[in-house]
């Protein structure tokens, strides 16, 4: 072979290899130069927060290389960028202390959603259609600047809709709609604490959320708090409990939960106490009077003389106001009341037998520290307010506020949330309404007429990431950031014993055509025909501006800072507690059982639900998983001939759905319970048309004091509507040990 | 020899070689219909490799189900054959001679197809060889701790075994064809013949490598299933792990053989006519082995389940309960009537042992022990210790078509085998009549041969 | 000595939050199958939290116990896989050999845990949920068995570490991904030749025991048992 034939046959051998490769995009030859300093197989960890709920969980962010397609110049190819691979908790947080939930962790397919808005769009087809054209970004702001331009005459005309988070975030739009001129925005959270916050306000001077320190106390009572699970801080409250349990030798915490449908939470409690709906209060009343009569209160007072360090003292940070809040002092005003609560009382209103009340009561006054946890459906009920000022008295009397092993408050050093109880009466006005994260469409009940309120609107726009039930709705799609490609942040109000500002950047570019929305708006403001005017030029600005320049620093280290400034403290209101009778909605005859929607594990209030790995995590009660699901008490079962996998109608004033029935002992015979999370209408692959949305019947009663949803007050009848249809898929094959000799007892 | 043997031998020759030459057009019909259900079965597991092996119901944690059941059960089948006729050839049972190779063939095509299996069933079957040891330069050797490879072991020495067994004796058949016919036919039997001229020392190397075939294919077909129930008893799997399946899968794979070589017997006697070869005799002889078997089987059965049941370990009575009540009961009791009930009725009763009879029971009993073998590995697997994960199955088509195809496959190996080799063995039925023509005349008298050709 | 390495879990602590099986899926590439395929039993998850019910409404509890491969010592699964897929490691870690493995799933059968799980498809991440892959671990393709490897390659990393800093691997060092998420602290990992190490500490407990004991399969996770269950 000569040279000439050497260079033909390389030429030839080259060219087919280049054709071999055409046609695939995986084979795709060319490879940008990466844009991201990355050293191969180096993995990198940056702070972030978690966005999910309100807890601020502290986030460590594994960022590695990986291949991304990319178009650059017209010419698609692979780019090295710098990924998040896998969302860990912070070790050092205050809050979570290295854990992280389950959902949490799933926050990173967020980013990576195969269904997320990758650039602006515009509605090209009627209203909820589903037909959408792609717009630059430049076009999407001139159209939300030209509509907000016609509105900028009647300011009441701009409604902004958000989650109720504390954060500088929201404090952002707050301050854009207000210089617009219209009300502050509309927040609204389906489990939202409304009525708890408003309780704290009154027992203790503190509109917020209550911090448990579990990892000191010896005997934990909880009235229908999934504290473990989905409410409140649960990373916070996880490892607290699992410390109480374990971390002292010698000494277990005792832990009680009452409630009428077994939570996850429920399910580590060592004694169980299912209890009538709404009567949660009269028990802890109940407990109370005993406690009270048998002079039983354990003398916490002395304790302190004795030097005992406070809760605030062990982690340096101070709870002004608190210390001040002597348990004594608040029982003055309430105490009178009492008497009405004998044991023989308590078990007439809430079926516990009074011999059970007198031991529990004991319990709690013996084993100190005790605490009293009250949240999630106790306080769903007409008479919440009630409820959780009882156990809040209850916690005065056991003498544990503001103490080791008991309830305290976080300082805060931002005002309380202005929470919409009906957020719907704040639309009706709206010409022009903006959404940032919240799907009020799919989280509130059929009777408040969201999806028809907001079709009256004449122009809506969303800053969602994902098409779902309310952005489906909008005429303009202006898709943020995932909170790993932006700056973040929130100011959580519970679950440490410092105040805590996180802060994070992004962790890593942008993958798609999306704009972080505080810029959006502050962009916005400043095109429109009558500028607003704001501090600050972007967000990061804004949020470097929002803290001392040390605080700044640690936090571009570490995600989160300990922050100091005022806590709003006011004067607890001394009240006695008189029993307010819970009401439901539903002729007892007619609806004979009590409806439990309850907060998933993994899907939380429905907001999650795109998610393939919280939709395949079996639940940690039923194991179900992709799919929706009524709780039926074996003996309701049996006498309505349901068998698990059965096919539900579910039937309360506002409307009837239908699901499989898991027939499951952990749930009185009078209530029926269903998770919410499915049920969506349109919200991506995974979760569209799966399954009912159980808060689609609710009937719309709120709490009679704060106007707060009551979620767990609507009555229901349910029938069985067909054989198994498939829908209800289980991880576990059988949930009994020994399943034969169960059917022989 | 009289001249009516010499009569009789000629038409011997003449209606067992006739199939050789003679083709009608339903045999081309029976071959194409089989072979069109074979290519299904072939396509359908290219289609499951295609797609994934979870075109299959299988599924955590019943990984093994309806592949290794048919592996069981046509290793079992494949017992018919070689076993019975060794067994037989060694007792010098004089009834064998048209038995004993339409048995063996059965042997070898029922391993062919069991073999499969092991293969059809695997994740990623186009690494099967990994299975094998075979020279490598990283020096990697399969897992001789593994069951799995012990079955490679045993089934390649039995089939090695069988086929042997087999050949040996169509020699002087193979001789024969090549003597009667012309042409190609004469051609391609004379290189089959491996030259056979018929000499006395040709004659005496084939009787003692046959006797010595006899004697070491009972323990090769004896390990073969012995070693095929140590896939189950070596797990620690409730109700496999248990030191009756050795035998129990032998015994049962017995059973279910003469169950197979009696419906074969039956399809040949009818469709090539050979009534005059294939007595009842033969029929109620295999019956009363059958019946026999039959017996030792619910013997072995009723062991198995009555240790478990007074045992009550907590593990082996979920599984116990859910195959003797649950959900599987229906297909237990089913098994219990088609191996137990039916074939004891029929064939302990004189007037009912007819071959009719007897191939009815053989239905029966085929049916049956492939219940045997699926109740065997699904229930177990389905109800392991942690109840927590256990799990239902149910066949997908594609497992179906596969399995289903097998059978026609087997009957398709068997049409064409004897189409070309004359399915009984004419040299050893010729010796047959020398044999009963110097019988005394008592046997003589009560041999059926005899009866049949006055 | 050779590195043994083991865990223990404590049911007291465990409050069944399942924060370990998402870690697990993030950690090691396990495919969501989506509902068809869960539907057929075909979901995967390397730890799971079993649930049992006792007693019925209103005396009723449920029992559970995250379940993940016991790492026996002697692994029933090992023997019976005849290409070596299934092995042990010299730090006793029940390996799965994903190349090697043709899947023939006896060692699914064997495993009195039912932990280990077949890929009975090539596993899907629509694009660009691909990005989120761990890199240190590979993907596995159709038809070959998968479970829990104790987080082998944050061992290997670790080792890799303390190799170059010339040092002992120290307890806590390395964190398998549940143990890292579980917010309780009920997951706790190390070598359990090393008896200062924590996991040592509570595998000695009185409190503990080993899942399926009887079957002699000597697993090296330690279940500690909840005070009120016994």
């Amino acid at each position: 072979m000569d040279r000439r034939d050497f260079i033909k046959l390389t030429a030839i051998t080259g060219t087919s290899a280049t054709l071999a490769s055409c046609g695939n995009p995986e084979h795709q030859l060319i490879r940008f130069i990466p844009d991201d300093d990355l050293v191969p197989g180096v993995a990198e960890w940056k702070p972030s927060v978690c966005p999910l709920c309100s807890a601020g969980c502290g986030l460590s962010v594994r960022v590695m290389e990986a291949d991304a397609e990319v178009v650059r110049n017209g010419e698609r190819g692979l780019v090295k960028i710098a990924a998040a691979k896998k969302l860990e908790g912070q070790p050092d947080h205050p809050i979570n202390q290295g854990g992280l939930c389950p959902r949490g962790q799933a926050a990173i397919q967020i980013t990576y959603h195969p269904d997320r808005l990758t650039q602006p769009m515009t509605r090209s087809g009627a209203r909820g259609s589903g037909e959408w054209k792609p717009i630059t970004w430049d076009e999407a702001i001139a159209e939300i600047v030209s509509q907000l331009d016609q509105v900028a005459g009647e300011p009441a005309a701009l409604a902004f809709l958000a989650r109720p988070r504390r954060s500088r975030r929201l404090e952002l739009a707050t301050a854009f709609v207000r210089g617009f001129g219209a009300p502050a925005p509309i927040t609204f959270e389906l489990f939202g604490d409304e009525v708890l916050r408003r309780a704290n306000a009154i027992s203790f001077g503190r509109d917020q959320l209550p911090t448990y320190d579990l990892a000191r106390s010896r005997y934990v009572i909880a009235f229908g708090a999934d504290f473990l699970g989905t409410w409140n801080s649960p990373v916070a409250q996880n490892a607290g409990y699992g410390a109480m349990r374990q971390g002292h030798p010698q000494v277990r915490g005792t832990f009680v939960q009452v409630e009428s449908r077994m939570s996850p939470t429920g399910a580590n409690a060592d004694e169980w106490v299912p209890v009538k709906p709404g009567t949660e209060g009269v028990l802890a009343l109940g407990l109370a009077h005993v406690i009270l009569k048998n002079n039983l209160r354990p003398d916490r007072g002395a304790d302190r003389g004795a030097g005992a360090p406070g809760v605030n003292n062990v982690r340096g940070g101070g709870a002004p106001g608190l210390n001040d809040v002597r348990a004594g002092a608040s029982i003055e005003g309430w105490s009178g009341g009492l008497t009405a609560y004998t044991p023989e009382q308590v078990e007439k209103i809430s079926g516990i037998a009074a011999k059970r009340v007198e031991r529990l009561a004991r319990e709690l006054a013996e084993h100190g520290p005790a605490v009293a946890i009250v949240g999630g459906p106790p306080l769903a009920q007409t008479n919440g307010l009630f409820t959780a000022l009882a156990v809040n008295a209850l916690n005065a009397l056991l003498g544990t506020v503001g103490q080791p092993g008991g309830v305290s408050f976080m300082p805060q050093v931002s005002q309380p949330l202005a929470v919409s109880p009906k957020p719907f009466e704040g639309l009706a006005t709206a010409k022009v309404l903006l959404i940032d994260d919240a799907n009020p469409v799919f989280a509130s009940p059929k009777a408040w007429k969201m999806r028809e309120t907001l079709e009256k609107i004449p122009f809506i726009a969303s800053f969602g990431s994902f098409i779902d039930d309310t952005s489906s709705l909008a005429d303009l799609i202006l898709p943020d950031h995932s909170f790993l490609e932006s700056w973040t942040d929130g100011l959580p109000e519970s679950g440490a014993a410092v105040a805590v500002a996180n802060v994070a950047g992004p962790v890593m570019r942008p993958l798609h055509n999306t704009r972080a929305t505080p810029d959006v708006l502050l962009d916005v403001a400043g095109k429109l025909k009558k500028p607003v005017t704001l501090p600050w030029k972007s967000f990061d600005e804004m949020l470097t501006s929002s803290m001392p320049e040390a605080a700044w620093a640690t936090v571009q280290k570490q995600g989160w800072a300990e922050v100091t400034g005022p806590t709003p403290v006011a004067r607890p209101a001394l009240r006695a507690i008189a029993y307010a009778e819970p009401t439901f909605d539903g002729d007892a005859g007619q609806f004979p059982f009590h409806f439990l929607p309850y907060a998933s594990q993994a899907l939380y209030d429905g907001s999650l639900a795109h998610l393939p790995w919280l939709q395949e995590l079996p639940d940690p009660l039923t194991s179900a998983m992709w799919s929706s699901w009524v709780e039926i008490n074996p003996s309701t079962a049996q006498r309505l001939n349901i068998a698990q996998g059965d096919l539900v109608d579910v039937t309360s004033s506002q409307g009837t759905l239908r699901a499989p029935a898991i027939v499951s002992p952990g749930i009185a015979p009078d209530v029926i319970a269903m998770p919410v999370g499915q049920g969506h209408q349109t919200f991506t692959r995974y979760a569209s048309n799966r399954g009912a949305n159980p808060v689609s019947i609710l009937a719309p009663v709120t709490e009679a004091e704060t106007g707060a949803l009551a979620w767990a007050a609507t009555r229901v009848k349910i029938a069985r509507a067909g054989d198994p249809d498939g829908s209800l898929i289980m991880f576990a094959g059988e949930m009994r040990e020994h399943p034969h000799e169960h059917e022989v007892r | 020899m009289s001249k009516d043997s010499a009569r009789r031998i000629s038409a011997m020759n003449e209606d067992l070689l006739r199939p050789l030459v003679e083709t009608s057009w339903r045999f081309w019909l029976l071959v194409a219909v089989l072979g069109s259900i074979v290519a299904t079965g072939l396509g359908t597991w290219a289609y499951q490799m295609y797609r994934g092996f979870g075109m299959t119901g299988i599924n955590m944690p019943i990984y093994w189900a309806f592949y290794i059941t048919t592996f069981v059960f046509w290793i079992g089948i494949s017992h018919a054959g070689t076993l019975i006729s060794a067994i037989l050839r060694l007792v010098n049972a004089g009834w064998r001679r048209p038995v004993t190779r339409c048995a063996e063939v059965i042997t070898a095509f029922a391993l062919m197809i069991g073999a499969m299996f092991p293969i059809i069933h695997l994740g990623r079957p186009w690494l099967f060889f990994w299975l094998m040891p075979y020279p490598n330069q990283r020096m990697i050797w399969p897992n001789f701790r593994s069951p799995l490879v012990w079955d490679f072991f045993a089934i390649s020495t039995y089939l090695t075994g069988s086929l042997l067994f087999l050949l040996l004796p169509m020699i002087p058949d193979l001789a024969l064809v090549r003597d009667k016919t012309t042409g190609w036919r004469h051609r391609v039997y004379g290189v089959l013949a491996l030259g056979w001229q018929g000499t006395p020392k040709q004659w005496h190397r084939l009787e003692s490598a046959m006797q010595i075939m006899a004697i070491a294919i009972i323990p090769v077909a004896v390990s073969v299933h012995t070693i095929v129930s140590f896939d189950f008893s070596m797990a620690p799997v409730p109700m496999w792990h248990s030191a009756i399946f050795g035998p129990y899968f032998v015994a049962g794979a017995i059973f279910s053989g003469i169950a197979a070589l009696i419906i074969a017997m039956a399809a040949l006697r009818k469709f090539l006519h050979l009534e005059e070869y294939l007595h009842p005799v033969h029929f109620q002889n295999l019956g009363k082995l059958m019946l026999m078997m039959s017996l030792l089987w619910t013997y072995f059965i009723f062991n198995e389940r009555l240790t478990v049941w007074y045992g009550n370990a907590s593990a082996e009575r979920e599984v116990f309960l859910v195959t003797q009540r649950g959900s599987f009961a229906p297909l237990f009791w089913t098994m219990v009537a088609c191996n137990f009930a039916i074939p004891f009725v029929i064939l302990s009763i004189k007037k009912l042992r007819t071959i009719t009879g007897c191939v009815i029971a053989s239905f029966t009993v085929v049916i049956g022990m492939w219940l045997e073998r699926f109740l065997i590995v699904v229930p177990s697997l389905g109800h392991k210790y942690l109840p927590y994960t256990w799990g239902h199955y149910r066949p997908r088509p594609v497992e179906i078509i596969i399995v289903a195809s097998t059978f026609a496959a087997m009957v398709l190996l068997y049409v064409l085998f004897s189409k070309l080799v004359p399915i009984i063995s004419i040299w050893e039925l010729k010796v047959g009549e020398h044999f009963v023509a110097d019988a005394t005349p008592q046997e003589a008298a009560e041999h059926p041969l005899l009866k049949a050709h006055p | 000595m050779p590195h043994r390495w083991g865990m223990a879990v404590d049911l007291d602590r465990c409050t069944g939050c399942e924060a370990c099986v998402t870690a697990c899926h993030a950690e090691n590439n396990i495919p969501t199958v989506g509902p068809e395929q869960a539907a057929r039993g075909r979901a995967m998850h390397w730890i799971r939290v079993e649930r049992y019910w006792e007693g019925d409404f209103p005396d009723v509890r449920l029992k559970f116990r995250p379940v993940m491969c016991q790492q026996c010592d002697a692994a029933p699964c090992e023997p019976v896989c005849p290409t070596y897929a299934s092995h042990h490691t010299a730090d006793g870690l029940n390996a799965q050999v994903y190349n090697r493995c043709i899947g023939t799933r006896y060692c699914a059968n064997a495993c009195p845990y039912n932990v280990r799980f077949f890929d009975f498809f090539n596993p899907q991440w629509p694009k660009p949920l691909h990005l989120q892959l761990n890199p240190d671990v590979s993907v596995r393709e159709v038809g070959v068995m998968e479970k829990c490897t104790f987080c082998v390659q944050r061992i290997s990393a670790v080792r890799t570490q303390a190799k170059a800093e010339t040092r002992e691997i120290k307890d806590g060092d390395i964190k398998p991904a549940c143990a890292q998420a579980c917010p309780a602290k009920a997951l706790v990992f190390g070598d359990l030749n090393d008896p200062e190490s924590e996991v040592s500490r509570l595998s000695r407990s009185p409190r503990g025991s080993k899942l399926l004991d009887d079957l002699g399969t000597l697993p090296k996770v330690t279940y500690l048992a909840r005070p009120s269950d016994s």
